[in-house]
């Protein structure tokens, strides 16, 4: 269920998740699909269209994928529809210009799978993702969908599932890595009746789109997920609760269900079983918080998604008081491969304590970005440098940023650290959903840490002190520091609120949110030195504490900084070099951007 | 079953939140945003305490951890006192004028703030309780809206609020005397909305706001005879019952 399972027919697989959408994809397929069907007794084999989710490349898209020759092409615009018909459809040539660049090796590449961003990966949780049409429930089954259900109801007991999915390591996807197995023993433990289970689709943190690619590009990975895991505790309710801004995610697994119905996996005596579970779409409250799970859950109940204390657990006491299942997308989309291919297979990849894959939207400072699943372990530097291809522009790599926005920043000096769960922790970070950031040498990382500090003071739910009270005072700190008013015992203190936020908030939210400062200090404690006693910003992004200087001796007299200079803050003397006017100048940066000789210094804060 | 509470052993049952057993045993753990009426915030943190099970320690909530195990409690240990003293001072930095705040910022020695920009006349807390009590009254008045640290307690639009029927059981819960009543001239003012007072046809004294009278008259269905004040009913149902 895992291998691609290619058709021999001719097919076109044209994305359209959100980001290819929002570039015309479903244009172009519409373009495409009149072609083919103009053309008539014209060709021999008449392809088949079909538009999957986001293949995890949207900066690259649209995207299509040519089958069987698995020929792919990025950033597809309407006035190549012609081009492609003529050329590669009917004569079997490939368009040199629409092929995938691969910037480890420089050159170009006929299927994706052959450059190093895909080589590397392995694909569970997004085994379907761009081979198949998300509206159709047959793609899915054909490619081994439902296969796992059918074993788990007619093959297997609910303590055999359970087991099995204990047996197989799989940790919680969605942040905090909690065994999945014990979390559903717990759950059918309890003597108590109705039952839930619930998915987890909110993806709160900024920039993360791996639970949307799923929702959008197999909707049938998870609701197969939690049938097997609704049959193992003895729930006969399930709810996907989905992020509010998700529209076609929300369409897509809606569509799904229905078709589960249609098909007898959904509602009474599933598949003859006897077994029956009905499964509904809840639509996000709108803010990240709510994706912790009890506020999660007080927002299905309809009250404000505010969390409360947990030391009563969701699997003994959760939604209305019952028993809960809450998990992942991802989690659960790992369930129907753990079920159909079993626990060995799925443990003997990862480590000893992470099995499996992860999926993690990889962004920033690189120059692959995009959707990526990778077996638990490889390092940071092959996520970074082989995947990603490295740092563009030739710039030094100076941090990455895992965990969303409490997460932490990891230094160069870690970056052989293999990825899973427990080393990411002691490095002060943490997985988190996956998502992944990577910063240069022009990130300053006390500008960083404000950033999501900011972000952090905004999403709190403000129910506690702790977290609404300290956060907010930390951010006050840190803006200081950027603005150069940092005084010197700022750090120690930002230190001891940290402890404070971190041990007695109430929710998650505020036991990770020192995350960032705490690791910047860690790691990057000379920048926050250079802020706070030589008022200055080494990164030059603080503005207060920057100002820029031409290196004489490198400035070649091209005058490029001068063009690009916004405030004319930059003029020469016949045959000397240039010089900025640091009374003009407006420390946007563009000179040095625009320099390629790097002779434009970062300098501390302006006189005067 | 027995815990252990700074080394002494107490008796609790199962489920039994610490604070309780505590409070029992004479241990006092400092709290604002509990009363055993409206119990279940746990926002304030105050009353945080360290637990120690199965060799490891934990910061929990005395007020709402259930006592489930034979386990011991430090209410008082370094770091606890840390960062006790560290949510005191978050919250005399928040609530500068309230004076119970302030006798707490006392009590545990924090000293003048120098570092946070302080917030001007402000005294609540945004423990919560005011708009549980409300809800408890069974009015839904007031509640707190924005969140993050624009987090406040408003009645709708920040307009006198049309529901509130001047009860004062918000005012009377709050923990930092942050919500004002005012009673001059046979008048109340709660929340900007005046209201008025009716006297008890006995005693002659104001007791209630007549808004408040008849929306517990309709609740509990009473009988619309002459206005009662708490004391004088009391008097008349002993008599009644005497004769
Ligand atoms: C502030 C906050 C936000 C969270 N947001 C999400 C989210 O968007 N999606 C998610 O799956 N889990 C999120 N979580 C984690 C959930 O609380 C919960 O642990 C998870 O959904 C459980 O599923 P798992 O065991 O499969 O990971 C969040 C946690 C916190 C504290
Ligand atoms: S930083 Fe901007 S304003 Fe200053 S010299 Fe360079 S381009 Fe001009
Ligand atoms: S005084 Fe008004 S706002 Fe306060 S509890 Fe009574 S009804 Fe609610
Ligand atoms: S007004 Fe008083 S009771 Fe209401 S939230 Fe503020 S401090 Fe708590
Ligand atoms: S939407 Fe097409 S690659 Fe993401
Ligand atoms: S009294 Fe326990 S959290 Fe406020």
């Amino acid at each position: 269920m895992v291998e691609d399972n290619m058709p021999d027919k001719k097919t076109v697989l044209i994305c359209c998740g959100t980001g290819c959408l929002a570039n015309n994809s479903y244009e172009i397929y519409r373009e495409l699909k009149k072609r083919v069907e103009a053309a008539g007794e014209d060709i021999s084999v008449k392809p088949v269209l079909k538009t999957t989710g986001c293949n995890g490349l949207c900066e690259k898209g649209p995207v299509i994928t040519i089958l069987p020759e698995d020929i792919f092409y990025c950033k597809v615009k309407i006035s190549d529809v012609d081009e492609i018909f003529e050329k590669t459809l009917l004569k079997g040539e490939i368009i040199e210009r629409l092929l995938y660049l691969d910037i480890k090796t420089g050159k170009k590449v006929k299927s994706h799978k052959e450059s190093e961003f895909f080589k590397r990966q392995k694909k569970i949780a997004l085994r379907n993702i761009g081979q198949i049409d998300p509206a159709n429930i047959e793609d899915y089954i054909q490619r081994g969908g439902y296969r796992a259900l059918k074993k788990a109801l007619f093959e297997m007991s609910p303590d055999e599932i359970i087991n099995e999915v204990e047996k197989s390591g799989l940790r919680g996807r969605g942040g905090a890595g909690f065994p999945t197995g014990y979390k559903w023993k717990q759950a059918k433990k309890i003597n108590s009746f109705p039952k839930y289970v619930i998915c987890n689709g909110d993806e709160g943190d900024p920039g993360a789109f791996m639970d949307r690619s799923v929702m959008e590009g197999d909707p049938h990975s998870i609701i197969e997920g939690m049938i097997i895991g609704a049959y193992a505790v003895g729930a006969q309710k399930g709810f996907v609760y989905i992020r509010d801004e998700y529209a076609l995610a929300v369409k897509n697994v809606s569509r799904a269900i229905k078709d589960a119905y249609g098909r007898g996996f959904l509602g009474e005596n599933i598949l003859g079983s006897g077994f029956n579970l009905d499964i509904e779409i809840v639509r996000g409250g709108g803010a990240f918080v709510c994706g912790e799970s009890t506020a999660l859950m007080a927002s299905i109940e309809g009250r404000v998604g505010e969390p409360r204390v947990k030391y009563i657990r969701s699997t003994e006491k959760g939604l209305w008081g019952q028993p809960t299942v809450l998990n992942n997308v991802e989690t659960w989309a790992n369930v129907p491969v753990i079920v159909d291919r079993g626990a060995k297979w799925f443990s003997s990849i990862g480590t000893e304590k992470s099995k499996g894959t992860k999926v993690f939207s990889l962004v920033g400072k690189v120059n692959n970005t995009g959707l990526i699943e990778v077996p638990m372990g490889v390092t940071l530097r092959e996520i970074i440098f082989d995947i990603g291809g490295g740092i563009p522009g030739g710039k030094k790599f100076k941090a990455v940023q895992t965990g969303g926005p409490s997460g932490g920043c990891i230094p160069e000096s870690l970056l052989d650290l293999p990825v899973d769960f427990d080393s990411l922790d002691k490095a002060g970070s943490m997985m988190g959903s996956g998502g992944m950031i990577v910063m240069d040498e022009s990130n300053c990382m006390v500008e960083v840490a404000r950033y999501y500090l900011k972000f952090l003071s905004e999403e709190s739910c403000g129910k506690c002190t702790p977290c609404r009270e300290g956060i907010r005072r930390m951010l006050e700190i840190l803006e200081d520091i950027c603005a150069g008013k940092g005084r010197e015992e700022d750090i120690k203190l930002l230190l001891e609120l940290a402890e404070t936020v971190r041990e007695a908030s109430l929710c998650g939210l505020g036991k990770t949110a020192p995350n960032p400062v705490l690791t910047t200090i860690k790691y990057f404690k000379d920048e926050y030195l250079a802020h706070i006693k030589e008022k200055r910003c080494p990164a030059g992004v603080c503005k207060e504490l920057t100002s820029y200087r031409i290196n004489q001796e490198l400035c070649k007299r091209c005058g490029v900084c001068a063009k690009k200079c916004p405030a004319g803050a930059i003029f020469s003397k016949p045959k000397s070099p240039y010089v900025i006017d640091n009374n003009k100048c407006i420390v946007c940066g563009a000179c040095r951007e625009a320099c390629r000789f790097n002779a434009i210094e970062v300098m501390g804060r302006r006189e005067g | 079953m027995k815990i252990k509470i700074d080394g002494l052993e107490c008796e609790a049952n199962y489920g039994e939140y610490i604070l309780e057993v505590a409070k029992r045993n004479g241990i006092h753990i400092p709290t604002l945003c509990h009363t055993d009426a409206l119990p279940g915030q746990g926002s304030c943190r105050l009353c945080i305490v360290e637990v120690i099970e199965g060799g490891k320690n934990k910061v929990v909530v005395s007020c709402l951890y259930p006592v489930t195990n034979e386990i011991e409690v430090l209410t008082n240990s370094d770091k606890i006192r840390r960062m006790r003293k560290n949510i005191i001072r978050l919250l005399a930095a928040r609530a500068p004028e309230s004076e119970h705040i302030r006798k707490l910022k006392e009590e545990y020695k924090v000293p003048e703030e120098k570092r946070f920009n302080v917030d001007k006349g402000e005294k609540c807390i945004l423990c919560g309780l005011c708009v549980r009590a409300c809800e408890a009254v069974g009015v839904y008045a007031i509640s707190s809206v924005n969140r993050g640290i624009t987090k406040k307690i408003s009645p709708p639009f920040e307009e006198p609020p049309e529901d509130c029927i001047g009860c004062g059981a918000c005012a009377q819960v709050c923990p930092t005397g942050a919500i004002a009543l005012k009673e001059f001239e046979g008048k109340r003012v709660i929340w900007d909305k005046t209201f008025e007072l009716v006297k008890c046809s006995v005693c002659g004294n104001y007791f209630t706001t007549r808004e408040q009278y008849e929306f517990l008259k309709q609740k509990y269905g009473l009988e619309a005879e002459e206005f009662l004040c708490d004391k004088c009913r009391k008097k008349s149902t002993a008599q009644k019952l005497v004769f």
